[in-house]
């Protein structure tokens, strides 16, 4: 991340990480935020990863991809990952455009996210989904 | 004629014995190029006036050379001078809205051009726009003379306006259209007039005409800045988002749901990533309609390579760069109406639009 306004921020809370975007990113930024979010997830020793995408204005093919992307990357991280925040007008544009999530898990928004992690770290393996 | 600046060690003027030896030779560089002898002496003068300022810094052997790159010099300076007036010499005849973006085509102003531009138009459109430019004759005396009213003399102008400017790039060039669509497109163009493009089918001909696509471009974006369309050109990422976002919010102010708001916003960001991603610019044109309901038409053009298999492209999971391929399909699935021209090595143009539901 280079200048202010921040773009989006990656909080650290016990085993989990929160990725909240602030804000619509560009194709460009959003690679810097897959990046920057895959880095934190070793550095951090991270076992779960929140995204909250409440803030971006479309979920377009890119955005899709972008997020199932790092979902992948984050599970061969040894992470697992929630995401959180999908507008209501986002999803049902995503589902009119044919895009889905794929495997990824989601959930309402970021108290429900965490729920869902807590639960599947009080299980017995990571690398499953 | 006094040296201009008290040069060092050098007391007295053109008495100077080695500057008034270079009297003859600076005099032959100016003559040869400055005709008019009162000019030249004046240039001569000039000259002489700055080999003796710097007289003191110059080594002995070396003033004759000096002497003469400072005559050319000044000369050059003259005839810089002298075009800089020349081309400024249009504003006062100013046929341009200011700040137009086509300063740059107006710079290279050629006066053959123009002329034989205005003498294409016809003789009341010549009468009524000299009238009004040159002699400064207002629109409401101009109704008067003509039996007509002071906003129809206004269009008129416009239009009159509109087209010199074609006529003037047509006669700059020195070329006539190929086709009998090139003339009524530049004009529609030049006008800045959606309405008419339309009519004429601008964006396709302009595809189709080598020489329509290269003449319309100083002519583009010329239209006054209206409230019911926005351009947005398109170069980078950043630009995908500035434009899906100026495409929402113009959606947002004729009453669309947020759902078709995010389709609208959706759909802008597929079709204009496009733009960065095989082209190297772009432009994005959000336009209002009202007809035959109230909807949004958004037109993204480029210049870049044109698509190879249209039929192939809207098709879903075609991609060429790893994206889900539901770019162009998934962007026609969220509008109502879709629509894609390509050429290869012209471009690129795709038309969507969105109409609302009710009334």
């Amino acid at each position: 991340m280079t200048s202010s306004p921040r773009l989006f921020s990656i909080l650290r809370q016990g085993t989990c990480l929160i990725a909240s975007i602030h804000t619509a990113l560009d194709d460009s930024q959003l690679m810097v935020f897959q990046r920057d979010l895959v880095e934190r997830i070793g550095r951090d020793r991270a076992r779960g990863v929140v995204i909250d995408v409440a803030a971006l204005d479309v979920l377009d093919s890119f955005a899709t991809r972008t997020l199932r992307d790092i979902a992948e990357m984050a599970r061969l991280r040894g992470a697992a990952t929630v995401i959180v925040g999908i507008q209501p007008e986002v999803a049902f544009t995503m589902v009119r455009l044919g895009l889905h999530t794929g495997a990824v898990s989601t959930a309402l928004d970021l108290e429900e996210g965490l729920a869902v992690l807590g639960g599947r770290l009080a299980g017995p393996a990571v690398g499953g989904r | 004629m006094p040296a201009p600046e008290p040069a060092g060690g050098v007391p007295d003027g053109l008495g100077s014995p080695d500057v008034a030896a270079l009297i003859p030779i600076v005099r032959r560089i100016v003559a040869a190029r400055v005709p008019d002898p009162a000019t030249a002496d004046d240039l001569v003068q000039e000259t002489l006036a700055r080999v003796l300022g710097a007289v003191g810094r110059i080594e002995p052997g070396m003033l004759e050379p000096y002497a003469i790159v400072t005559a050319r010099n000044v000369v050059a300076s003259m005839w810089r001078d002298q075009d800089r007036q020349r081309r400024h010499q249009h504003r006062v005849v100013d046929l341009r809205p200011s700040q137009s973006p086509d300063e740059g085509i107006l710079a290279r102003e050629d006066r053959v051009a123009m002329t034989e531009a205005l003498t294409r138009l016809s003789e009341r459109e010549r009468r009524t726009l000299l009238a009004h430019e040159v002699s400064g004759q207002d629109t409401r005396s101009l109704a008067a003379e003509l039996g007509s009213t002071a906003g129809a003399v206004a269009a008129q102008l416009n239009r009159t306006r509109a087209r010199l400017r074609v006529e003037y790039l047509l006669a700059l060039e020195r070329v006539e259209p190929p086709t009998g669509r090139c003339r009524p497109v530049l004009i529609a163009i030049s006008g800045g007039d959606r309405r008419r493009q339309r009519e004429v089918d601008a964006a396709h001909h302009l595809l189709e005409c080598e020489l329509c696509a290269r003449l319309s471009e100083p002519l583009m974006g010329r239209g006054r800045d209206r409230d019911d369309e926005i351009r947005v050109a398109v170069r980078t990422d950043s630009d995908v988002v500035a434009a899906r976002q100026a495409a929402r919010e113009a959606a947002a102010g004729i009453g669309f749901s947020p759902t078709e708001l995010t389709e609208i916003a959706t759909a802008v960001s597929e079709v204009v990533r496009n733009i960065v991603r095989f082209a190297d610019a772009g432009e994005v044109l959000v336009e209002l309609l009202d007809h035959p309901r109230r909807g949004i038409r958004i037109t993204a053009r480029d210049s870049g390579p044109g698509i190879a298999d249209v039929d192939e492209a809207l098709r879903d999971g075609y991609s060429t760069y790893h994206g889900l391929g539901l770019g162009l399909p998934g962007a026609r699935r969220l509008m109502d109406e879709f629509a894609l021209a390509s050429e290869r090595g012209r471009g690129t143009t795709v038309i969507m639009t969105k109409w609302r539901e009710v009334g």
